[in-house]
């Protein structure tokens, strides 16, 4: 895996959209991949919060019957934290200050989920 | 055209035309102005706290209190009718608080890049709006005035460029006061002027040039390396593997196979607990002895 170029996926977004504070890559069971989060943040449990959030939301949407997940946001007074599935093998958290503009966010992450899926397929199928 | 030309082009021909309703700037941070008869009323942009960031942040209110207004208020965005009843601040407070936030944010705008203005109706009524507009021009000349000023100082910064850290002489810095203290402590290498602005609860503008003269003055410095974001993988080595797919599902317990999973009065046996057995032993009573064993 390019390890350079997920870290600049990674810096990339907090630097292409405004408000973004953190953000973490992590696999799909929970486990960190890759981490750019502020001192204040635990990225081991951030991730293990992203990987139960995403399956939460998932079933949820399942037994709901509101077809394939598309992200799920959690929206507090100072901030939001966003979570998205990159691929079927990982996921993606971003968090953003209130000042954030999550459609937008939404829009810039997409390109990007799909360069970090290839990222870290391109690791899986090298077998590195 | 530059982007801001374009920008003082299209809301000046608003101011003549009475315009009411929204112009939204795309671009970094970008926002929206918001028009009533050709003034501006607010302006909303990711790149300036809002009058709700500046209350929250600043420790004002709490965000449960802020919640519990918002419920109180029908959900409006901006409470302020409840703000001022609750005593969390006084009507001309609220006032400042609004027409500080609506310039920090036009400047906010300008200091970035625009790439382009679209006229759209108003859609809602516009959040915090102040009860006097600002002609656009004399709005945008002065969010330019401030620009042209931050950039004239010895260190001049963007809001949204650098990412400063606390120089080691700020140790060593004495009688700092509030403003500078608060930056030093959440200036960390990730946060450019705008983050600390947020950070802080305090207007972006305010904390650039404080940002741009505590550089000045070797407060703070940026590094020019960025940070290293170390990328860990799988201890076995073997690649990500997908995600499993769910247990199979369960045979369907009655007749509607798609139902949610539903819950069983009881099923917590919290009933068991707390009623009264028929001879009087448990309930209530024995609740209560147990979390204060002074009760008879």
């Amino acid at each position: 895996m390019d390890h350079e170029a997920l870290a600049r996926e990674m810096r990339g977004l907090r630097e292409q959209v405004s408000g973004i504070t953190d953000t973490a890559v992590a696999a799909a069971d929970g486990l960190l991949i890759a981490a750019d989060t502020a001192d204040s943040i635990d990225p081991e449990g951030l991730a293990a919060l992203a990987a139960a959030g995403i399956g939460l939301a998932r079933r949820t949407s399942e037994a709901t019957a509101r077809g394939a997940l598309h992200r799920t946001v959690a929206y507090g007074s100072h901030g939001c934290a966003a979570f998205y599935a990159v691929g079927d093998t990982a996921l993606m958290v971003v968090l953003g200050d209130e000042g954030m503009d999550v459609e937008r966010l939404h829009t810039a992450t997409q390109p990007a989920l799909r360069r970090i899926d290839l990222i870290l397929t391109r690791k899986a199928a090298e077998g590195v | 055209m530059s982007g801001y030309e374009l920008l003082a082009r299209d809301l000046a021909a608003c101011g003549r035309d009475g315009f009411t309703g929204e112009v939204r700037v795309s671009g970094s941070p970008g926002g929206a102005f918001h028009l009533r008869g050709g003034l501006v009323v607010a302006v909303e942009s990711p790149g300036a706290p809002g009058p709700e960031a500046l209350l929250l942040r600043s420790g004002r209110i709490g965000g449960e209190e802020w919640a519990a207004l918002v419920r109180e208020s029908g959900g409006a965005r901006w409470p302020a009718a409840g703000l001022i009843a609750h005593g969390y601040a006084g009507a001309a407070q609220l006032r400042v608080v609004c027409a500080m936030s609506l310039q920090d944010a036009a400047f906010a705008v300008v200091a970035g890049s625009v790439d382009g203005c679209e006229r759209g109706p108003a859609a809602v009524a516009p959040p915090a709006a102040v009860a006097v507009g600002e002609p656009p021009t004399r709005l945008l000349q002065e969010a330019s005035r401030k620009l042209r000023a931050l950039l004239a100082l010895p260190y001049p910064v963007r809001p949204d460029r650098e990412r400063p850290t606390p120089a080691p002489v700020s140790c060593a810095a004495s009688r700092l006061g509030a403003l500078r203290c608060e930056l030093l402590a959440h200036a960390d290498g990730r946060r450019t002027a705008r983050d600390l602005a947020f950070r802080t609860g305090r207007g972006v503008y305010t904390v650039t040039v404080e940002v741009a003269r505590m550089l000045g003055e070797g407060l703070l410095e940026c590094v020019d390396a960025p940070h290293s974001i170390p990328v860990r993988l799988p201890a076995d080595g073997g690649g990500l593997r997908p995600r499993e797919p769910g247990p199979p599902a369960a045979p369907p317990p009655g007749p509607d196979a798609t139902a949610l999973p539903r819950r069983r009065p009881g099923a917590s046996g919290i009933n068991e607990a707390l009623t009264p057995e028929p001879d009087g032993g448990t309930g209530w009573k024995e609740f209560f002895r147990l979390r204060n064993p002074t009760t008879r």
